[in-house]
């Protein structure tokens, strides 16, 4: 049961290693605060969307268990979404933006299709919290490498007198501006890939 | 043919239930929504307002940028600018801003409202600091719409979100001709 969850952190790491949900990682890795927020969502929703897929893998016809698939999680996000805005305002506007996104996240609808309509639903519920961990971590990493090289300063949440931003000296004046830009989330996704692969060959002997 | 029924029927009966609880929690949300978005409005009425008396709203046919306008009134009653609803074109769709402009046309103050920019780039128009390149231009100087009508720190600002600028620029120099105008008249 542990290894369903440790698998998504390194492993089995969605971005890194089975490259899926590229998109919000590219699009919404311009500062640390974006990815805590894409990563609580995507976390929540996959939570959500396994436990419904793995209690009703026996209901759906195998033939259109994909449209199944996305009418569940579209649903739960559309809750989610709905929710959030009327209930818990000052929390939509940081997170909002994020929330449509995630219905077209790869990562989703890739745990419904290889893992929770096989398996059962507390396995689905530590495979979820597990995959959803391990892209948080990622699009943490990828964040905090573009923020700091890109603008010179790490952005989290403001706590009292302090603003939430840090500013790196020396960088926050002269910024690196491509990481901020797209070809700077490729570059970084790329190296960051590329030491996944050459540390798991690695470990793999 | 019994087969496709009985797939057919598994999937709707998925979309039905789906769709029930959809708009079950529309029903209970919707109310709540609408009243926030309202008191946002509003709180973004009184930010632009300047302390000055805000009117009755007026619609404007037949723009496509100026949608409407409440007019902004000193303690007296002497019209003194205009409060403009205003949908310009960004990067991710429309961009719904709230400008105050004064009536010979000068932008007092500039508020961002719904749009679909991108987080961390075009979205930085949120932010009130933003907006400080365009406060006090329209009447004197032109309304920024070009990087090269900025400083360099200001273009280097928006470097990766200059459509979104541009559109906010359009949109503040179209409500900047039409108070010129109303004011003419």
């Amino acid at each position: 049961m542990l290894k369903e969850f440790t698998k998504g952190i390194f492993k089995e790491n969605p971005i890194f290693i089975i490259v899926l949900g590229l998109c919000p990682a590219l699009g919404v890795s311009t500062k640390v605060i974006n990815a805590i927020g894409m990563g609580a969502g995507v976390i929540f929703v996959l939570l959500g969307s396994n436990i419904f897929v793995s209690l009703l893998k026996n209901f759906i016809p195998e033939k259109v268990r994909i449209p199944s698939y996305i009418v569940i999680i579209a649903s739960f996000v559309t809750i989610v979404q709905m929710t959030m805005e009327a209930f818990a305002p000052a929390l939509y506007k940081s997170l909002g933006v994020f929330v449509p996104l995630i219905v077209v996240n790869c990562i989703i609808l890739g745990r419904a299709e290889a893992f929770a309509n096989k398996n059962t639903v507390m396995s689905s519920i530590m495979d979820a919290l597990g995959m959803g961990i391990g892209f948080t971590l990622a699009l943490l990493l990828i964040a905090f490498i573009r923020e700091f090289l890109g603008a010179g300063t790490i952005t989290l949440f403001p706590v009292g007198s302090f603003s939430g931003v840090i500013r790196i000296p020396v960088l926050a004046d002269n910024p690196v501006r491509v990481f901020g830009l797209a070809a700077g989330a490729l570059l970084v996704i790329g190296f960051l890939k590329a030491f996944f692969n050459w540390y798991s060959e690695r470990r793999a002997g | 043919m019994n087969d496709i029924l009985k797939i057919g029927s598994k999937l709707a009966l998925i979309c039905a239930v789906a769709a029930i609880s959809l708009g079950l929690v529309n029903a209970v949300t919707e109310p709540k929504i609408n009243q926030m978005r309202e008191q946002k409005l509003m709180n973004a009425l009184k930010k632009v307002a300047v302390g000055m008396e805000v009117g009755k709203y007026k619609e404007v046919p037949d723009n496509p940028v100026v949608k409407g306008y409440y007019p902004l009134n000193d303690n007296s009653g002497t019209q003194k600018g205009y409060i403009f609803n205003l949908v310009g074109i960004g990067y991710g769709g429309d961009l719904n801003i709230i400008a105050g402009v004064s009536t010979k046309g000068k932008i007092l103050s500039v508020v961002m409202m719904n749009n679909q920019e991108t987080p961390g780039l075009g979205k930085e128009a949120e932010n009130p600091e933003y907006m400080k390149k365009y406060i006090g231009t329209g009447e004197d100087s032109p309304v920024p719409v070009r990087k090269s009508q900025l400083s360099q720190e200001d273009a280097d600002a928006i470097t990766g979100a200059s459509i979104t600028f541009m559109g906010i620029g359009k949109a503040l120099e179209a409500a900047s001709d039409f108070a010129k105008k109303e004011g003419a008249e």
